[in-house]
């Protein structure tokens, strides 16, 4: 009876007003301009290329024609569409397992702090902050099949001249190659601050219950890093993805398609072809590819485990 | 919570506070604009997109130098600023500039991409702000070229024609005598020959110290000389040697014709069969003395005398090897001022003196190519009868014809481009060209009536 008159004393929206809500609203002040900005230069752009993929659009001409879904039926019928996704899946393909291991394997080694290993994981991580168009210029001078550096130390060992960049079946490995190396820093460091954040007394339990190295990587390290492990999986999937530099500044696409990425694709018909409405289309389909293969990526490696 | 509060409200205010700061600091930078926009008391830059090129910036400078100097020094407050890209770059950052209305004042805008420009208005016209003597100054064909639609849209900075420049040490080193007049030209069979007498490799690991031949300029497969293996192959007036129909959309039956296979057959020999040109592009392959022959403008002179010192480089030169029909691609660049310009009064001066026979002099210093300008052509020694340089004009003259005349020439360009890269690589030519001429058709759909 005392509930009921005391609930019926307070007006409705003073019990809105109440501590929880103050939190939510102080909360939401404080990631407003954040927000701002995604809205500003994450979505609307999104909306833009959105409505401008039903359109006949090019940057100098403006919107022509409403094309509707039509743009999107001819990217599917573009057989250099349809391989150049398929080679940005196996550039990603190539690119994110191999580096993800070879960063867990650094990210191991050299967790522990001494001298050497700071100065090994500093040389790790300098390619990250490097400029991948400098980056590229000079592994495309490397790769040279005449003047490079990696066939002088093949020379050494009496190998011919190989092509990397001109060969159909090596110039996609060689640009994976370089990408590994240009990022595997930045999931070394991730993964490091993974492996620092599990409390130590899981693998010395696991230790006195004698578990060797190998079960306490398996068993215990692994599973913890599980959700380090999918910021890196998806973060990287993306990137990978949207890999451009490399392809423009190495191969333009060739040999024969075989390095023509998705988004070079994209940029060839927007600013070269002057078809911004084809490239939007294609970019909305790259898009929700992505977002299809982010949320499978999420629910794999999905956790339960906190700690 | 309280000390949350007291923390939004500090935020909020130290927002605030900023915003008000910042604010007032943008009417300094409006009283600046006007001041500029005021006239000669206040310097004007103009923002200048070029292509990289060292010979080039230093003849604007130069030419900058001594337009400051004209008409009492009327000038002087003028000054330049260069922003400089890749060949291959140049025409995107063209196009993507004028479209997000970045304030450009001048262009160095490729001779077949005129028309392009002239369709989608990236580029001022400029018919009524010469006058008729003015236009007198240039060759005819250049006017052609920088011009759409009946309106002049650019002066021209200089002509071309590519011809083969031969390292003379090297061709007296392997026998080799070239032809020295241009009716007298190889054919496309006795040049692989020599070519082949010319390549070295010394030690025989394949990698050859001296090449036979570079086919163009820089490292890209761009049409300017590419293209000339397919027209070449064509008889006059063919479709081959047409190199695309006349409505200016059509490229099936003129880009991928059995001549123009034939051609590209043996393009793709000179690099995998005879193994006579690299295959992957080794820049400056000539002027650092690692080929034996290269297919080039006459500008190649004013590099090899940057790099070399005058006559410290023994060059020769000799007609263009061919098919069917000699060919060689005139046309070069002209001057562009953007239509976003706030500056245009200055633009068009600077514009008008660099292009005129002054302007085009200390240009012609640096650069060393064919000028556009009849006025200076005629006054230079290396283009008269027994001049080193005559045999390019007399080319250009003989056999010179534009490169294809269509607003999609860039569509064009980049897709030609990639099949030659193709082709080089081991690629079927015939493959290749027809996929080519059937995807530029699709993409130039769009520019069909154009000159009608």
């Amino acid at each position: 009876m005392q509930a009921t008159l005391t609930a019926e004393a307070v007006p409705g929206w003073r019990r809105l007003w109440n501590r929880q809500t103050r939190y939510y609203l102080i909360a939401f002040l404080f990631v407003l301009p954040a927000l701002v900005n995604f809205a500003v230069f994450r979505y609307l752009p999104i909306l833009a290329a959105l409505r401008a993929s039903l359109y006949q659009y090019s940057l100098l001409g403006g919107f022509g024609d409403f094309r509707g879904l039509d743009q999107y039926v001819a990217i599917f019928n573009d057989p250099y569409f349809l391989n150049s996704l398929w080679v940005t899946v196996k550039f990603t393909f190539y690119k994110v397992p191999l580096q993800i291991l070879l960063s867990l394997f650094l990210a191991l080694f050299l967790a522990r702090e001494s001298l050497a290993t700071a100065f090994v994981r500093s040389a790790v991580f300098t390619p990250v902050v490097t400029s991948v168009i400098v980056v590229s210029v000079l592994w495309s001078m490397m790769y040279h099949s005449q003047l490079g550096l990696i066939n002088s130390l093949l020379s050494v060992a009496d190998v011919p001249p190989q092509a990397f960049l001109s060969n159909p079946r090596r110039a996609l490995p060689a640009l994976t190659a370089m990408m590994i190396w240009k990022d595997v820093g930045f999931s070394m460091i991730i993964l490091m601050a993974g492996l620092k954040g599990i409390p130590h007394m899981y693998k010395e339990a696991a230790v006195v219950d004698g578990a060797t190295p190998w079960e306490v990587l398996w068993h215990i390290t692994l599973p913890l890093l599980r959700r380090v492990m999918m910021f890196v999986v998806v973060t990287q999937t993306i990137f990978s993805f949207q890999v451009f530099v490399p392809v423009y500044a190495m191969t333009r696409g060739g040999p024969l398609e075989t390095t023509k990425a998705v988004v070079y694709y994209i940029y060839q018909y927007g600013f070269l072809f002057q078809d911004m409405g084809t490239a939007s289309a294609m970019s909305i389909v790259t898009l929700f590819l992505l977002l299809v293969v982010s949320a499978i990526q999420m629910r794999v490696f999905r956790s339960d485990v906190s700690y | 919570m309280r000390k949350l509060w007291l923390l939004l409200c500090a935020s909020l205010c130290a927002a605030a506070l900023a915003a008000c700061v910042v604010a007032p600091a943008a009417a300094p930078a409006e009283d600046g604009m006007m001041m500029e926009d005021a006239g000669p008391s206040g310097p004007v830059t103009l923002r200048f997109l070029a292509i990289t090129d060292d010979d080039q910036l230093n003849a604007w400078r130069e030419i900058l130098a001594s337009f400051q100097q004209i008409e009492d020094g009327k000038w002087s407050y003028v000054e330049l600023e260069f922003e400089t890209v890749p060949f291959r770059e140049l025409f995107p950052k063209i196009e993507s500039s004028v479209a997000v209305g970045l304030p450009w004042d001048l262009f160095q805008a490729d001779g077949p991409d005129m028309k392009h420009y002239g369709f989608n208005r990236v580029i001022m016209p400029l018919t009524e702000h010469f006058t008729d003597a003015e236009m007198a100054q240039w060759f005819p064909q250049s006017i052609e070229e920088g011009s759409f639609r009946g309106e002049f849209l650019g002066p021209p900075i200089m002509q071309s024609c590519s011809l083969m420049m031969y390292n003379k040490d090297f061709t007296d080193a392997a026998g080799l005598a070239p032809p020295q007049g241009i009716e007298d030209a190889w054919t496309m069979d006795e040049a692989m020959a020599a070519w082949e007498d010319a390549t070295v490799d010394e030690n025989g690991d394949g990698v050859p110290e001296v090449w036979g031949v570079r086919w163009g300029q820089g490292t890209w497969t761009g049409d300017y000389e590419h293209g000339i293996f397919r027209r070449s192959n064509g008889a006059l007036g063919s479709p081959t040697h047409q190199g695309m129909g006349e409505d200016g959309v059509t490229f099936r039956g003129y880009l991928d014709t059995d001549e123009a296979v034939v051609a590209m057959q043996f393009y793709q020999d000179m690099h995998l069969k005879n193994k006579v040109s690299p295959v992957e592009a080794i820049p400056e392959i000539f002027e650092s003395r690692q080929s034996a022959f290269m297919i080039t403008p006459d500008n190649r002179i004013g590099a090899l005398n940057r790099i070399h010192g005058e006559d410290g480089f023994n060059w020769g030169v000799t007609g263009i090897p061919y098919f069917q029909t000699p060919v060689c691609h005139t046309g070069s660049w002209h001057y562009g001022i953007s239509p976003n310009t706030e500056n245009f009064k200055e633009a068009l001066a600077f514009v008008k003196y660099a292009s005129s026979d002054e302007g085009a002099r200390i240009w012609y210093k640096h650069v060393r190519q064919l000028p556009a300008n009849i006025g200076l052509f005629n006054e230079l020694a290396e283009y008269g009868d027994d001049g080193n340089q005559r045999i390019w004009l007399d080319a250009m003259n003989s056999f010179g014809i534009p490169r294809i005349q269509t607003p999609g020439y860039t569509e064009y360009q980049q897709l030609f481009a990639e099949a030659a890269g193709n082709i080089a690589v081991g690629a079927d030519p015939r493959e290749q060209l027809s996929a080519a001429a059937r995807r530029i058709e699709g993409l130039v759909a769009k520019y069909a009536g154009w000159n009608q």
